[in-house]
């Protein structure tokens, strides 16, 4: 594209010719800063690829070899390939939402058995609450101890949560594990 | 005292009796406010993306900012680097596209 010639072209031409080159300038300088951008926040991974990759391989070289890092205090913090560690406990704590307690997430499991019924002081403690209930609908099944959780009026935040319980209304009493 | 404050007034281009805005200048005016130019620009943009123009712009500046080092480059030196292939590598049917609808629009603006 040569530059601008008046002799041969008629000025609606150039005229269009002219427009079209501002267009496209500001084009260029949409795309060139556009670039830049990119580059400089260092959004285009594979600008530097091979050298990252190159890093990451030396460091994950270097933590392999690390005696320091196998066995030894460090052995259950292992490394993830994200590089995360994660304790061997979970360790976030929220309320049980049977007994209200606030219980450790990694410890939630066995407390839920001595709190819900698999243990024997649950059972006494269901027994005991609401006797007259488990009367009415277990019919002499002995393993009761599910049916005060659906008709107690007690403290019983089990009844949203739990489809296996909310179902046991209508059976004999002997349920299973859900 | 902040400068703004003390700004000289705006000079009024079309009052000043040596200068008369030239044709260029009336034709871009009219491009601007009709909207003609907005929708120009849009259209080259998107043909030039389709035909894969951009991308290849786009690598020119990579292969330059790979060579100089991110950190060295300024939005100059890319434009530096793309203008010439730029504007040689444009497909002759789009460039012929533009022209035509560029001509249309100074003909019914009556220039």
């Amino acid at each position: 594209m040569s530059g601008p010639n008046d002799d041969n072209m008629s000025p609606h031409t150039q005229l269009s010719s002219h427009f079209f080159g501002d267009l496209l300038d500001s084009i260029i300088v949409d795309v060139a800063s556009e670039c830049h951008r990119i580059a400089k926040l260092g959004l285009d991974r594979n600008l530097e690829e091979e050298e990252e990759e190159l890093r990451l391989s030396t460091q994950a070289r270097v933590r392999a070899a690390d005696p320091s890092n196998s066995g030894e205090a460090n052995s259950k913090y292992v490394v993830d390939i994200f590089g995360q560690t994660h304790p061997p406990v979970a360790n976030e704590i929220f309320e049980c939402m049977n007994c209200g307690r606030s219980i450790m997430a990694g410890r939630f499991a066995p407390h839920l058995e001595k709190c819900m019924g698999k243990g024997r002081k649950a059972r006494l403690k269901a027994t005991r609450s609401s006797t007259a209930a488990q009367n009415r609908y277990s019919r002499g099944s002995p393993v009761s101890t599910y049916s005060p959780y659906s008709n107690s009026s007690s403290t019983n935040r089990l009844s949203n949560g739990t489809p296996g319980v909310a179902g046991e209304e209508y059976s004999n009493g002997t349920l299973e594990e859900p | 005292m902040r400068n703004s404050v003390n700004r000289p007034p705006t000079p009024d281009a079309a009052e000043d009796p040596g200068k008369e805005p030239t044709l260029q200048e009336i034709i871009n005016i009219k491009l601007i406010e009709s909207g003609e130019k907005e929708r120009l620009m849009e259209l080259l943009r998107e043909r030039l993306i389709e035909c894969g123009w951009k991308d290849e712009m786009k690598a020119l500046c990579r292969a330059f900012i790979k060579k100089k080092g991110r950190s060295n480059v300024t939005v100059d030196d890319l434009v530096h680097v793309i203008t010439p292939k730029g504007r040689a590598s444009i497909p002759d049917s789009i460039k012929a596209e533009l022209l035509q609808r560029i001509r249309a629009f100074l003909v019914q603006a009556a220039v």
